[in-house]
């Protein structure tokens, strides 16, 4: 379900934009939204450059966004920030704990660790988009049940990284690959064991059902 | 992290482009997974960080006949998942599974692996002008020190932390560059690697605005037989305390030839060269191991918290002589 | 006094049930502190000390002012402008964006008259050691409890055993870092706070800011971790009060992770000088202590010495150390961990001189009956009997081993009050000021009342965190459970009187012919559902107010641990593969809630065995290792298999449990290590390093 909005392409790309101004202006792609945009010169007309202020579109749990951000901007933080999504959490901001984990393509990665510019045009998941149609999928339902929480602040990010594992390594799991399946995810009160009971459930049922994650 | 403006060339030609015509401080930047630490602590405040994620050129592995091309912004998770490297490199396949964690594993790249600076805590906060910063002492040195260097250290106690350049070594892989000019060069990796007391401030002899394009490694002969193992604080992630990289070309019980690298106790990927001469020819025992780890730590020189790394370093180095036997 | 309806008659309290927010969070929409974003809010940050020790001479923020978005700049946040500890508060800035605000931030200057420092505990404590303050020396005065007649006691022991312990300091590391989003509605102060208590932030933070209490709310819907750091209101929420006042506008102040490890609370360490004298018959006879410990500039480093065992002739004399470090703050079971870590390792080394079981050993001088049976359980269900009965004789370099350790915990209930509504279609909403800190109050203030009025636990929705509601303690001391879930008893059966009373009323009938079966109402042969009962009220909700009674709850916990590690003598790993956790927790509101209390506690008693250690350099007295990467906690692979044992007293009322299972951990793994390779280790944590050490000097 992640992968059900295609992603529409701008008709003009800014490299379009660079390419045929040669060292032309980057005005009309800059949004002068924040009082840091600066107006910046191509340096060169070959090379995309990227400076001040620049939009970039992407998907996030199924819905394209137009976005403005600076090269430095995380993907973490445009998620958050802008688009008010705040199932990723902000915790080291360092990529050490994986409370930010988010699906990018796919694959589970640390948004922290991530600038937004570089997730142009990409399919972002974040917990808030794996239910479909409110309900609860099986592994965020195994976590419920199971009590694969306590504050549930780590919670959104081990939901993440537990579906990436399901749909990775597919169903048949022992207790070492969800581990390892894990092992980018820090939680200081202490859930991984109702955890780890929480992804074998949710893998089991997954396979009994013959469904997807 | 400061307001750097960011450059996305697609192609070698337009990377030089790049360099040759933008004017400015210059980071080169693919997964992004160690640049971002240091932007973020402002170690480095470059005017432009230079993409490299879009340069179809440097991305992929391909089989050629008698090596295998890594390109340098292929993933950690690419490399260990590859059916190719799992068959001829069961080494490399586990020194890529050993790094960091699932997430960075599917952002962090080769090139970036092995162009990553150093993890010294100093090093690493802002606060601390350290020698390796231009400032005037090795904090290190004189106060905490229990992950840093027993061997090759001074002024600077670094360690290397990356997982695939021992490995990468060990199995006499060759690594390939561009320079700011658009020229290209390759060295043995061994060789892409220096110590401070070479050059205090860059831990690989990579020039300004030179990139990693790709990393070869030679297809090994039959009889050859390579693992990894690296010994962490915290098991589920964390950087080497010590590993061992090693490869050997086998005849029956014999060591035709072999090399063993360490990680994780050295400013450089630490190649044992007494190796060379006490595995050629030698028959694979415990002696030839407890050999060989003796002679790596009879020259260590420990500071005041890392002395343990010296038994553990023997330590490892006899297991991995031993899974290599049992393999 | 009132009591509990029997165990067998209980349908949702003592059951496995999940807690009510979980699909809020599973799904990522719980919204923390963090996660708050009002209309027109700024980001507010602190710039804090990075100098140990010093004067604070001249702040200049005149670059930082100029940072576009920069909307209020303050200096004058700390008290004294002296300096005793890396992180402390210097100047705060407000800005429109959080880039604005760091660029803002690292464009004030501030020039520092620096002091000498000391960082390390021991180095305070010599005597040409720099003062942390001027007018004090850094070692305390010594705080002295004594029992009995300790020299005569010792002078009739047949076997003294004596060792030193050291334990790290221990940092919180809450993943949700501390912080608030504040607002002035007019004079009005609105704190949303990520914290233990949000009655005890409004007092605090109304006397920061010298205003009336009753100007004060806080909120705390959900809050990412605490473990005892969240207790009080914080200097940071004053200060974000401040900036929105000048701003005119909502601000959210959250620490920078740096911050957060730097100065706002940890575990002190503790060096323990430890005697111990026992009988030949294995009776403890005498205990003799010393003991330093360094709650940065800050006390609270006691140890909770004796620990468990009786022991008749005593003396534990301790001495506060002051640092140049962050403040200690209240760490699950304050001084306990640090205790059953020197204590449980002496029971060990006794009982080996003696060449008794070490099980024995603790049958005979445990005076806790609960624990009796426990210690009996828990060796049964660990298999001690097949233990490894020569430390270190496992073959090969992987060696196995079990170890022992006990917890105690004495608080109880307090003062809590609800407030309940029933309205006309059945649905009940209940009040109560407490918070939920990941423990499960908002799961139980429901399910208690759900029990009570015999109605499912979907009927109820349970209203915390708000200072407005009725007060409720700080969540700490394992004392909320105990306060919060008699409270909410009484004011069930409150609200079950006052609607017999209404049914009555409008009947005409007398209010004891109206009588409860569990789900539902017998009047006048005939049988009204609680729908149909609640009927009866018309356009104003029913609503009761109810209090914190005796006879609920009690006081006093007992708990065993035992672990199984296994010790790679080669490389000085320790894994601990298995844990069995026997703790007696009253009445139990949530098994499944419970449970996981006990592995956390549990699995933070690993962390700090093992692992977790604030480094402070001393070159520049500050943090070197203030993130996650070298700060190191349990993950999924130092994660062992832990059977949990809830040990069901339900007769006992209830009782809090989030602090009993922290305390054992590290001695049972300290005992186990011992039991595995022949070594002991004293100092905490058990890192490889600290175990080659160990194991080389037994070789030599
Ligand atoms: C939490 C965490 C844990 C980690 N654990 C480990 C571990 O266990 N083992 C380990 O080995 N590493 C570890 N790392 C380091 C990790 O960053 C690298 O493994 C990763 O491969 C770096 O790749 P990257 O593409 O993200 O590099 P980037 O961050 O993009 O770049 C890193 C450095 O290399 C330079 N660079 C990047 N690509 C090139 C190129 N092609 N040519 C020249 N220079 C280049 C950049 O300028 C920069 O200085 C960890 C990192 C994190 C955040
Ligand atoms: S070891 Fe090197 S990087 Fe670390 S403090 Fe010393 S000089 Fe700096
Ligand atoms: S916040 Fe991104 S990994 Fe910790
Ligand atoms: S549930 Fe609190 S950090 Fe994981």
């Amino acid at each position: 379900m992640a992968q059900r909005n295609k992603i529409e392409h701008e008709g003009v790309t800014r490299r379009d934009f660079l390419k045929g101004l040669g060292t032309g202006v980057l005005g009309s792609v800059v949004i002068p939204a924040s009082p840091l945009v600066k107006s910046v010169k191509a340096a060169s007309p070959d090379v995309e450059e990227l400076a001040g202020t620049v939009s970039i579109q992407i998907t996030v749990n199924g819905k394209v966004h137009k976005v403005s951000v600076e090269p430095r901007t995380t993907l973490l933080s445009v998620l958050r920030e802008q688009l008010q999504v705040t199932g990723p959490k902000p915790v080291c901001d360092r990529g050490e704990c994986g409370a930010c984990t988010v699906l990018l393509n796919g694959k589970p990665v640390n948004a922290c660790m991530v600038l937004a510019v570089d997730a142009e045009n990409a399919n972002i998941v974040t917990a808030e988009g794996l239910a479909e149609g409110g309900e609860l999928t099986e592994v965020q339902q195994a976590f419920v049940e199971k009590d694969g929480l306590m504050c549930g602040f780590c919670t959104p990010g081990f939901v993440i990284s537990a579906t990436a594992l399901i749909k990775e390594k597919g169903t048949k799991l022992t207790l070492a690959d969800v581990k390892a399946g894990l092992a980018g995810n820090l939680c200081r009160c202490g859930t991984y064991p109702k955890v780890f009971e929480a992804v074998l459930t949710a893998a089991r049922r997954i396979e009994e059902k013959g469904g997807g994650v | 992290m400061n307001n750097f403006k960011m450059l996305r060339p697609e192609n070698f030609k337009e990377y030089s482009i790049a360099q040759k015509t933008v004017s400015g401080s210059k980071l080169p930047f693919a997964g992004g997974t160690d640049a971002l630490d240091l932007l973020k602590e402002r170690i480095l405040q470059p005017d432009y960080v230079v993409n490299l994620k879009r340069m179809a050129d440097l991305r992929g592995i391909q089989e050629e006949k008698n090596h295998v091309r890594i390109g340098a912004t292929t993933t950690i998770a690419e490399l260990a998942g590859h059916p190719v490297i799992r068959e001829k490199f069961p080494g490399l396949q586990q020194a890529a599974e050993s790094i960091a964690t699932p997430q960075i594993r599917n952002m962090g790249t080769v090139g970036g692996n092995l162009a990553q600076r150093p993890r010294c805590w100093y090093f690493r906060g802002e606060t601390y002008h350290c020698l390796k910063k231009g400032g005037g002492m090795c904090y290190a040195y004189v106060g905490l020190n229990k992950y840093h260097a027993i061997l090759g250290g001074g002024p600077c106690f670094i360690v290397h932390p990356s997982d695939l350049a021992p490995m990468l070594i060990a199995l006499n892989a060759t690594v390939h560059l561009l320079n700011a000019e658009g020229k290209r060069r390759k060295l043995a990796l061994k060789d892409f690697f220096q110590l401070p007391a070479q050059n205090l401030f860059s831990e690989t002899v990579l020039q300004e605005g030179e990139i990693i394009t790709h990393v070869d490694v030679p297809i090994p002969q039959a009889g050859n037989k390579n693992l990894y193992i690296k010994f962490k604080e915290r098991e589920t992630a964390d950087f080497a305390l010590v590993s061992v990289a090693l490869s050997l070309n086998m005849r029956g019980n014999t060591v035709k030839s072999g090399q063993v690298v360490l990680g994780g106790v050295a400013p450089v990927p630490w190649v044992v060269k007494e190796a060379e001469s006490l595995l050629n020819g030698a028959r694979l025992t415990e002696a030839l191991a407890e050999k060989v780890a003796q002679a790596v730590v009879q020259r260590a020189q420990p500071l005041s918290q890392n002395k343990y790394k010296i038994l553990l370093t023997q330590n490892i180095i006899k297991r991995a002589f031993r899974l290599i036997t049992e393999a | 006094m009132s009591s509990w309806k029997p165990l067998d008659k209980m349908t949702i309290l003592s059951h496995y049930y999940p807690r009510i927010e979980g699909p809020e969070k599973v799904s990522g929409i719980a919204r923390y502190t963090y996660d708050l974003q009002l209309p027109g809010m700024l980001y507010g940050g602190i710039l804090t000390s990075n100098v140990a020790a010093g004067k604070i001479v001249k702040v200049d923020t005149t670059r930082a002012k100029q940072v576009p978005g920069v909307r209020v700049v303050l200096t004058d946040i700390h008290p004294t402008g002296t300096i005793r500890f890396a992180g402390e508060e210097i100047a705060a800035v407000a800005a429109t964006t959080p880039q604005a605000l760091e660029e803002a931030l690292r464009n004030i200057s501030v020039e520092i008259e620096k002091n000498a420092f000391v960082v390390s505990t021991e180095d305070a404590m010599k005597p040409t050691a720099p003062r942390v303050f001027a007018d004090r020396e850094n070692v305390r005065k010594p705080r002295v409890r004594e029992e009995g007649d300790v020299e005569d006691a010792f002078r009739k022991a047949d076997v003294v055993v004596e060792a030193e312990f050291r334990t790290a300091t221990q940092v919180h590391a809450c993943l949700e870092v501390h912080g608030s989003v504040v607002h002035w509605e007019g004079d009005e102060l609105i704190i949303y706070d990520s914290t233990q208590a949000v009655h005890g932030v409004r007092k605090d933070v109304a006397s920061f800011l010298d205003i009336s209490p009753r100007k004060v709310r806080t909120v705390c819907v959900h809050m990412g971790g605490g473990f005892g750091s969240k207790l009080r209101g914080g200097r940071y929420t004053a200060i974000a009060a401040k900036l929105a006042k000048a701003a005119n506008a909502p601000v959210k102040l959250m620490l920078t992770r740096r911050q957060d490890f730097e100065s706002v609370g940890n575990r002190p360490d503790s060096i323990q000088k430890i005697k111990i004298g026992a009988t030949k018959d294995g009776r403890l006879i005498a205990m003799d202590a010393v003991s330093y410990g360094s709650g940065g500039i800050s006390g609270g480093a006691r140890v909770r010495l004796p620990h468990v065992y009786k022991i008749p002739n005593w003396r534990y004399v301790h001495h506060d150390v002051y640092t140049n470090a962050g403040p200690a703050r209240p760490f699950r079971a304050p001084g306990s961990p640090q205790a059953a870590f020197s204590m449980d390792q002496l029971m060990d080394m006794v009982a080996e001189k003696l060449n008794m079981d070490p099980l024995e050993l603790r049958l005979k001088n445990d005076p806790n009956p609960t624990r009796q049976k426990e210690w009996r359980l828990g060796a049964q269900k660990i298999g001690w009997q097949n233990r490894n009965r020569k430390p270190g004789s496992d073959a090969g370099p992987v060696k196995r081993g079990i170890g022992m350790a006990a917890s105690v915990w004495m608080t109880g209930g307090r003062d809590t009050k609800a407030m309940l509504r029933i309205y006309p279609d059945g649905h009940v909403e209940v009040r109560c000021g407490t918070q939920d800190i990941g423990t499960g109050t908002r799961t139980y203030v429901a399910s208690v009342t759900a029990e009570e009025l015999g109605i499912p636990l979907k009927k109820v929705i349970p209203l915390i965190g708000d200072s407005d509601y009725p007060y409720s303690g700080a969540s700490g001391g394992s004392t909320t459970a105990p306060s919060v879930a008699p409270a909410i008893k009484n004011t069930a059966d409150k609200a079950r009187e006052a609607l017999t009373e209404l049914i009555s009323d409008k009947l005409g009938v007398d209010a004891d012919e109206i009588q409860w079966k569990n789900n539902s109402i017998r009047v006048q042969n005939k049988t009204l559902s609680w729908e149909e009962a609640c009927a009866f009220i018309e356009d104003e909700p029913i609503e009761v107010h109810g209090k914190w009674t005796e006879g609920l709850s009690s006081a006093g916990v007992a708990g065993v641990q035992f672990a199984q590690v296994a010790v790679d003598t080669e490389t000085g790993q320790i894994q601990v593969e298995r844990v069995v956790a026997v703790h007696d927790c009253g009445l139990i509101l949530n098994r499944l809630t419970t449970e996981s209390q006990i592995n956390g506690g549990i699995i933070q008693g690993i962390s700090y065995a093992l692992l977790e250690e604030r480094w402070m350099d001393p070159t520049t007295g500050t943090m070197v290792n203030a993130n996650f990467q070298n700060y190191k906690i349990v993950g999924s692979r130092e994660t062992p298999e832990i059977e949990v044992i809830l040990y069901d007293e339900a007769e006992r009322g209830v009782i809090g449990i989030g602090e009993p299972p922290t305390i054992p951990t590290a001695g049972a793994i300290a005992n186990a290590v011992y039991n595995a390779i022949g070594v002991r280790l004293f100092t905490l944590p058990m890192t490889p390093d600290r175990v080659l050490e160990a194991l080389s000097q037994q070789r030599s």
